[in-house]
């Protein structure tokens, strides 16, 4: 390739100077176009909106008052705020270390096993498919106290009732149990890609090496996983950080507040009275403030490590 | 390693062995409790629909239902307005992909095999709308929609998703595989640019697209917190959107509820039996590449 490159650059400086007819010319800008209306409607314009908006307060989505930094500085007053941001952080933080943990060790069995491997796989995909409402909704009835499936099959092995989603620390582990269950499946087979790249002749290596079964896991298998992680701390941390529609059915951010998490805040101020537009909207730029740190700080600790 | 050995082979025939290893069976009796955890709650979700209130009331009822009428899902439809909701879901389903498979793959044929001004710059715009996502936005483009006047219809729900930057990426890569040759030698044949698109390029591409599609329905589907907002009146509520609510008012019965809960998930898995290869690629090449 390098080669190839100087080779014309010291043949001559522009080796395609033909002209073009200006239909070829104008193509590539017209195929773009459908895609970048509504990119620029629906996407691009609305991320330079939102931060005006966050400057304005409104009841109704009409009516604005300019107000400055106010929405951002009563927001970052208010405890209700704080509550659902740290509430925000323990979820993400929950869900991302035990979705990874999770993932690779059924990710690294599934790969392992010669028998039934697509059954396996299939079978822990499944719950990614399940409309996220009825994830939430189904499990509020897995989950009640008094008849609940799940504390009738604890009650089998003689655990008293625990109340699931009666108890704001209860609900919490609640939705961060129930939020690894829906992704599991995801992230599996993103780590599953992943160890399935590595090159075998690696382990017959270490074998021949008398590497035992765990020095090949942390020799090999994690060191060369670590770009399938990576890609899964990163999505992980997005999911996690925007979690909303299955908690919606599941405690609707109950019991009193306990697992309203910042997307919920986010909603609940834009839609339902009393409605606080700009609060809303400043809500949603501390969000991607948050995720896009994150993902930075993931992504450069990653590629620090690998020196 | 002589192969002709015969006591040498009988060491790596290692189903002829009669020891299990603890390893090994340690591994299975894991493997086989995370995919009852897995699909406990749906085969539960399944039974449940077929059970009545009664069934549903007792602290600890029996595992199968007492008949296998389909009661609930009739009365569902009949009683309520299901038909309406998923007929709504279907549609935007349908329409949402069908129009996100155009323009993305029309986006992504020139950032492929064009040379143009402003080509990198488009291409990194794409991608990095990846990083606002909807409930980022969620105020100021539920904004743009009401100005458009697209609040409680179904386009409201189609349009402003659709130019996903994923599908834009996967179609791009796959176009990228495709050789130059053949698109010279349509535009020698004197055809035009959006010809060869339609009927050199676009053929080439229905794995991509495929993989495309599938996951745009599987996402439409099941989408919930933008239809929350758009669709406010009974008359265009999706499937999604009907379940929640009625579940928090509580206006139909569990059992109906849960009948249409089965009525969301089956058809995704239905399709994910029949399109496994297809996910598991397109998840390994988005989030690898």
């Amino acid at each position: 390739m390098v080669t190839v490159a100087t080779a014309t650059r010291a043949g001559s400086e522009t080796p395609r100077r033909r002209r073009t007819p200006w239909g070829l010319r104008l193509a590539p800008y017209l195929f773009l176009l459908p895609n970048m209306v509504i990119f620029g409607v629906f996407t691009i314009y609305p991320a330079f909106s939102g931060v005006n908006i966050s400057l304005y307060e409104s009841p109704n989505g009409r009516v604005f008052r300019w107000v400055g930094l106010g929405n951002y500085e009563r927001i970052l007053t208010s405890d209700e705020f704080w509550r659902v941001a740290r509430q925000t952080i323990t979820y993400a933080f929950a869900y991302v270390a035990l979705s990874l943990v999770l993932a690779t060790i059924a990710a690294v069995l599934v790969n392992q096993q010669r028998r039934g491997k697509a059954f396996f796989r299939a079978s822990l995909f499944v719950p990614v498919l399940v409309s996220p409402v009825v994830v939430g909704l189904v499990f509020g009835w897995i989950l009640e106290r008094q008849g609940g499936l799940l504390n009738n099959m604890l009650g089998a092995i003689g655990i008293d009732p625990i109340p699931w989603l009666v108890d704001g620390t209860w609900a919490m582990i609640s939705i961060i149990g129930v939020g690894v269950w829906t992704q599991l499946g995801f992230y599996m087979l993103i780590l599953l890609a992943g160890l399935q790249a590595i090159d075998p002749s690696l382990y017959e290596a270490a074998r021949m090496d008398g590497a035992s079964g765990w020095q090949q896991f942390w020799g090999i298998t994690l060191p060369l996983l670590k770009p399938s992680a990576l890609v899964v701390l990163i999505l992980g941390t997005i999911h996690g950080f925007q979690a909303f529609d299955f908690i919606w059915t599941l405690t609707g951010g109950g019991p009193v507040g306990a697992t309203t998490l910042i997307v919920q805040y986010i909603y609940e101020n834009g839609f339902i009275s009393p409605i606080r537009y700009g609060t809303a909207a400043a809500g949603g730029v501390i969000l991607f403030l948050a995720v896009f740190t994150l993902t930075l700080v993931n992504w450069f600790l990653s590629r620090g490590k690998e020196d | 390693m002589s192969t002709q050995a015969a006591p040498v082979r009988r060491t790596w025939t290692g189903l002829g062995r009669k020891r299990v290893r603890l390893a090994d069976a340690l591994r299975v009796v894991i493997l086989i409790a995370l995919v009852l955890v897995s699909l406990i709650p749906v085969v539960w979700t399944v039974l449940g629909s077929f059970k009545t209130p009664t069934e549903l009331a007792m602290r600890s009822g029996s595992v199968l239902p007492e008949s296998w009428a389909l009661d609930n899902y009739t009365d569902a439809l009949s009683r309520f307005n299901f038909v309406s909701y998923i007929t709504n879901s279907v549609l935007v389903t349908v329409g949402a992909t069908a129009l996100t498979l155009a323009i993305n793959s029309l986006a992504a044929y020139p950032l492929a095999k064009y040379n143009f001004r402003g080509k990198n710059f488009l291409f990194v715009l794409t991608l990095a709308t990846i990083m606002i996502p909807l409930q980022v936005i969620l105020i100021p483009v539920y904004q743009v929609v009401a100005d458009l006047g697209l609040v409680n219809s179904l386009w409201g729900m189609i349009i402003p998703a659709a130019a996903t930057p994923t599908g834009v990426f996967l179609l791009r890569q796959y176009m990228l595989t495709i050789p130059d040759e053949l698109i010279e030698a349509a535009r020698v044949d004197g055809s035009g640019e959006f010809r060869t698109f339609l009927t050199i390029v676009l053929p080439l591409c229905k794995p991509a697209l495929a993989v495309v599609a599938i996951f745009s329905v599987m996402w439409r589907w099941n989408d919930f917190l933008w239809p929350l907002v758009v669709a406010q009146s009974e008359r265009v509520y999706t499937l999604p959107v009907a379940l929640a609510r009625f579940n928090a008012e509580e206006t139909v019965p569990f059992n109906l509820i849960l009948a249409m809960s089965v009525v969301s998930i089956l058809p995704v898995i239905i399709a994910f039996l029949f399109f496994q290869r297809q996910i598991a690629t397109g998840i390994a090449n988005t989030g690898i590449k």
